[in-house]
């Protein structure tokens, strides 16, 4: 697999604020990648150096084995950037806003591809109108549109589901999964962890300008050492305090569930002493740990100074 | 250095198609205005003749109104597209595409040149009812008229990229091209001036563009065409300098 974008040293400051602090990764051609964070992490000022929106300080960054300054006319050919904010011409319609941008990315005559996009994005019956008419949704898949007319390798999605409803943010991942199993390199930033757990191979999680920690998604999950084990009993349970000494548990109201957080290495105790209640069972879950724990972790977000 | 034809003749495109959807607010509504100038100025001084080129007032006035109207035609799109594209956020377009800064500067300069080229031909052709529509010198009339919009449409792209609210485009419009304009002899000869005030004219840059247009128009001119020539191409070349400068260090746009 051959690097889709390798970025060196790159820092970046506003003011006092280091935005970005040496930041170094590479992303591979076709692969699904995560950039996650939080507000503030510098995931938008990194994408910005990239999509050349920001100037950055010092460092280099290549597109497909071409760097960003000097070779900016194929670095841009080679990305399909969405950015975060909802922008749109209000001079155009939806179809004239795309066959402009084929033109600026050097494409004329580009009717067939902005009809696929338009199918694709659900946007067809809207191609004649203009922007002011499009609800905020369809104003996202106009942005979307825009950066993949050029069939851009590299697409950078910037939150792209940020208030988005749920029907739209299916079909729009069902296109992008489409697009990556046609070999094209996907980066995504959002919000949603539960999105980036679904879709990402390797994920980078960045914190206050830094990449904390890049590696695929299972090892990522497989970090944190944490299991958790839900037990519904057919009758309300007493006196687990006495059975369960050692172990931290939750019960619920009805004293009917217990929910338990353990390490891997006690998981047989813990179904062995659950077994030994001889207490009728009706339902059982037993849950790995989830993106939000890496996330949460490696952000230090539980602190009380953040 | 080379121009991507298709990316840079979209930029024009896009330009041109963006004044076009509003013709009645950027061709039409700007006629109204020199209109009445023709009418007033037609009716009040048509016996009277300007001192030193002897001919009638209307057929002295016609080139600097047409001036007025290609100088804030051209200001006025270069302007209002890069405002609105930074009020709107698409800016962000013409950054995330692998445009070079000189057909940046080129692609809105010409689409500013195109609407100020047509509002004073249409200009020309109002007053073609006033005053007959003989024209001097046809040829170098249209090139001067091709390099002061030029001229505008830079100055616009350089107000458009400075300003942070339409407030501070009309800021340029109102403290600097307007004052200029009307200070440059569109409605007087300079030479006839009294005292300081005809030399004090000589610093004013659209003094030479509205002198060499008239010069083009009448024959007759305050000062040398060709000198009047050096000054409008210096000043072409400097703003493109300028602007294509400040596209690429991202001047506002890049953070």
């Amino acid at each position: 697999m051959s690097t889709a974008i390798k970025i060196r040293e790159i820092n970046k400051s506003y003011g006092n604020l280091q935005a970005l602090d040496d930041i170094n990764l590479d992303i591979q051609k076709g692969e699904f990648f995560g950039l996650l964070g939080p507000n503030g992490a510098g995931k938008s000022t990194l994408i910005g150096i990239l999509g050349g929106l920001v100037h950055k300080d010092s460092g280099e960054v290549t597109v497909l084995g071409n760097d960003i300054i000097t070779d900016y006319r194929k670095t841009k050919k080679s990305l399909g950037i969405v950015p975060q904010e909802i922008t749109f011409d209000p001079y155009f319609t939806v179809r004239e806003t795309l066959e402009i941008h084929s033109g600026y990315f050097g494409i004329k005559d580009n009717g067939d591809k902005i009809d696929e996009l338009l199918q694709a994005l659900s946007l067809d019956d809207k191609a004649e109108i203009g922007p002011r008419q499009l609800s905020g949704g369809m104003r996202r898949r106009l942005l979307i549109a825009k950066a993949l007319v050029h069939d851009p390798e590299i697409i950078v999605l910037d939150e792209p589901t940020a208030g988005v409803d749920v029907e739209l943010r299916n079909s729009l991942w069902e296109y992008v999964i489409q697009l990556n199993q046609q070999g094209k390199t996907i980066i995504l930033t959002t919000h949603y962890l539960e999105e980036a757990e679904a879709l990402c191979d390797r994920i980078a999680i960045m914190n206050k300008g830094k990449i904390v920690k890049v590696d695929s998604k299972e090892n990522l999950i497989n970090s944190i050492d944490k299991k958790v084990i839900s037990v519904k009993f057919a009758d309300p349970v007493k006196g687990l305090e006495e059975e369960f000494l050692e172990i931290d548990f939750e019960l619920s109201d009805d004293q009917r569930q217990i929910k338990i957080e353990s390490a891997k290495k006690n998981l047989n105790k813990i179904l062995r002493k659950i077994n030994d209640l001889n207490l009728d069972i009706i339902d059982m879950d037993i849950e790995s740990a989830k993106l939000e724990d890496v996330f949460i972790k490696l952000t230090n977000l539980g602190d009380d100074d953040n | 250095m080379t121009i991507n034809t298709i990316t840079f003749f979209s930029l024009v495109k896009r330009e041109v198609a963006r004044f076009s959807k509003v013709a009645i607010q950027t061709i039409f509504a700007p006629l109204i205005s020199t209109g009445l100038y023709l009418i007033i100025f037609s009716y009040s001084f048509q016996n009277r003749e300007v001192a030193g080129y002897g001919i009638p007032y209307i057929n002295f006035i016609v080139p600097g109104l047409i001036m007025m109207s290609l100088i804030q035609n051209s200001f006025a799109n270069t302007s209002s597209s890069l405002i609105g594209a930074k009020y709107n956020g698409i800016i962000i377009d013409f950054l995330l595409a692998p445009f070079s800064h000189i057909e940046l500067t080129l692609g809105f300069m010409i689409g500013g040149m195109v609407r100020g080229m047509l509002v004073g031909s249409v200009t020309y052709l109002v007053a073609t009812f006033f005053y007959g529509g003989a024209v001097a010198h046809p040829f170098l009339a249209v090139f001067f008229a091709i390099l002061v919009s030029s001229i505008f449409s830079l100055f616009g792209i350089i107000a458009g990229l400075w300003a942070e609210k339409f407030d501070h485009v009309s800021i340029f419009s109102n403290f600097f091209i307007t004052p200029l304009t009307f200070l440059s002899g569109v409605f007087y000869s300079v030479k006839g001036l009294p005292g300081i005030w005809s030399e004090v004219s000589l610093f004013n840059p659209v003094f030479y563009m509205v002198d060499a247009v008239r010069y083009s128009f009448v024959g007759q001119s305050d000062i040398a065409p060709a000198f009047s020539a050096l000054i409008i191409s210096s000043l072409v070349v400097v703003l493109l300098v300028i602007v294509t400068y400040l596209f690429k260090i991202g001047y506002k746009v890049k953070s």
